[in-house]
């Protein structure tokens, strides 16, 4: 899958759970400082991106990610184009 | 202070050689224990705990049923039964008493002796006066506790007696027992209370006298009765409550060996089961216990406390059969209609059980984080975890993952569960509610989510 896609994809799946609009996430936002998501709330956007990329993810690595950067980046290497 | 440098390992210190988890952690000394008895310094070696024989003794069919109404017949057989299973062959649980008063009581030994089992031995339990010795004698039992109050609380005000009165009554009852072949077990009740100098030990003197050219299984036993709850385990308490002292004139200035004394507790000062262990490791070989401590006021040393001990110090099982005290709770609150609190070590409901989200996120990544011993294995009582909003993500996945019974790469991640933790912190977020989650309530949920595995699980139980 293309990165600008992963990178699309990300950040609708981050605005819907996090209930905000797309235009406040920026690349460089950490998921708990800068977009509010606690640790429920992280567990629940794993969950989600599991579901939007149709992936069974392993779970404390996919925890280990804390950017929408660092999101992207993951899910290219999962996702090789 | 020198800092101590910081050791850098491989691999985790988990102190396997206290904390086996395989096993309840042991009990492991490393010197002897010095105590000061009139100005001069003495020495208990509790190292020889492992080669001594230690034992339990019981008094649930006796001071246990002080507490309650009467059990039945079938009751006190069938826990009996249970009790010889528990203790298993090597006798770790060796006897217990029983009343002789009733009918119900004679029949009920007559019940039990019918099972044929080596432990527990029947003991039986008298007042201390020559018509109920008769009692003892019909019944064919080998050995009876006699009641022998040796406080003046009991001599003057109770018995309204002179010390010398209090004495001859009691050694008459035991002339009595040794004519018939009994061996008296004197109860020297409210001994922590009592003058020993004074009393005590004239007349465990005059006992050991009248019984040293006895064969072994005629002489006199010494049960040490804390009926108050006064004893004390610390080093150098002042008499009459220090534990290790009163051992210690029994045994060094009244000759009753260690095998021939035994520890009766009771729970007024929440020190019952400590002052058991305390016996044990100062020199008396038997503590006297009920199940689950029931027993007079505060009760009894509890037996499963007693058991437990008992693994820690010999560090071995010794063919006890743990599994044994979650049937005798399953029993005891079913059938006897007996309530044992939830947080009731070993046996209550919640033992083992976390509310903590970070305790549940340590079961969940070892389970020997946050448990005792492995009570799965030995108490046929796996961790669990009570929901709430404090229990986490962590806590419904270890949940819903034993309610499914699921093992390895089969269990449910935390992201498959999470569905269910939002609807339990929306319960109290939104709907701001206090209790915590019930066991139908997560069911309810799980089979709305995983409806395929919920059935499975369903139809496994049936």
């Amino acid at each position: 899958m293309k990165k600008e896609e992963i990178a699309e994809r990300v950040i609708r799946v981050t605005a819907r759970e996090l209930k905000m609009s797309e235009d406040r996430i920026q690349p460089e936002h950490h998921f708990a400082h800068d977009l509010g998501a606690d640790s429920l709330k992280a567990i629940e956007l794993v969950a989600a991106f599991e579901e939007e990329f149709e992936l069974d993810l392993e779970e404390e690595e996919a925890l280990k990610v804390k950017t929408v950067d660092g999101a992207v980046d993951y899910f290219a290497e999962l996702l090789p184009e | 202070m020198e800092l101590r440098p910081l050791e850098h390992v491989q691999e985790p210190n988990l102190i396997k050689e206290i904390f086996p988890h395989s096993i309840p952690p042991l009990i492991r000394f490393e010197d002897r224990i010095r105590e000061t008895i009139d100005g001069e310094e003495v020495e208990f070696d509790p190292r020889s705990m492992i080669d001594r024989d230690i034992h339990i003794t019981d008094t649930t069919f006796r001071d246990g049923q002080q507490s309650r109404p009467p059990y039945t017949r079938k009751q006190m057989t069938r826990i009996f039964s249970m009790l010889s299973k528990l203790g298993g062959t090597q006798g770790v649980i060796r006897q217990t008493e029983f009343f002789l008063y009733t009918k119900n009581d004679r029949d009920t030994i007559d019940a039990c002796r019918n099972l044929g089992l080596r432990y527990p031995e029947i003991t039986g339990w008298i007042r201390a006066n020559i018509g109920d010795f008769r009692l003892v004698k019909e019944m064919g039992l080998k050995e009876s506790g006699l009641l022998t109050s040796c406080s003046d609380f009991h001599i003057f005000h109770k018995q309204k007696q002179t010390r010398q009165q209090a004495m001859d009554q009691y050694l008459e009852v035991v002339e009595a027992a040794l004519e018939a072949g009994v061996r008296p077990r004197c109860h020297l009740e409210d001994v922590t209370r009592a003058d020993l100098r004074g009393f005590v030990i004239p007349f465990v003197q005059r006992l050991e006298r009248l019984t040293e050219n006895q064969s072994d299984h005629l002489r006199v036993k010494i049960r040490l009765c804390d009926t108050m709850g006064f004893g004390l385990s610390f080093p150098n308490v002042a008499e009459p409550r220090s534990i290790p002292k009163l051992i210690w004139r029994m045994k060094e200035e009244c000759g009753i060996s260690g095998d021939r004394l035994e520890w009766h507790g009771h729970n007024d000062f929440h020190k019952v089961h400590i002052n058991g262990a305390t016996a044990w490791i100062y020199g008396v070989d038997a503590v006297n216990t009920t199940l689950f401590g029931f027993g007079e006021r505060t009760g009894n040393p509890p037996l499963e406390g007693a058991v437990m001990e008992y693994i820690a110090l010999k560090g071995d099982l010794c063919g006890i059969d743990l599994s044994v005290i979650t049937e005798l709770a399953e029993y005891f609150q079913r059938d006897v209609g007996a309530s044992i609190p939830a947080n009731y070590p070993f046996a209550g409901r919640d033992f083992n059980t976390t509310r903590a989200g970070i305790h549940a996120g340590g079961l969940r990544s070892n389970e020997e984080i946050y448990t005792i011993f492995d009570t799965r294995e030995l108490l046929g009582r796996p961790p669990r975890v009570a929901i709430t909003d404090k229990s986490g993500t962590d806590g419904v996945a270890l949940w819903v993952n034993e309610f499914l019974g699921l093992e390895g790469d089969k269990r449910l991640s935390l992201t498959k569960v999470v569905k269910i933790q939002r609807w339990v912190m929306n319960q109290y977020e939104k709907e701001g509610r206090l209790t915590a989650i019930s066991e139908e309530e997560l069911e309810e949920q799980v089979e709305l989510h995983f409806p395929e595995l919920y059935a499975q699980a369903r139809s496994r139980r049936k």
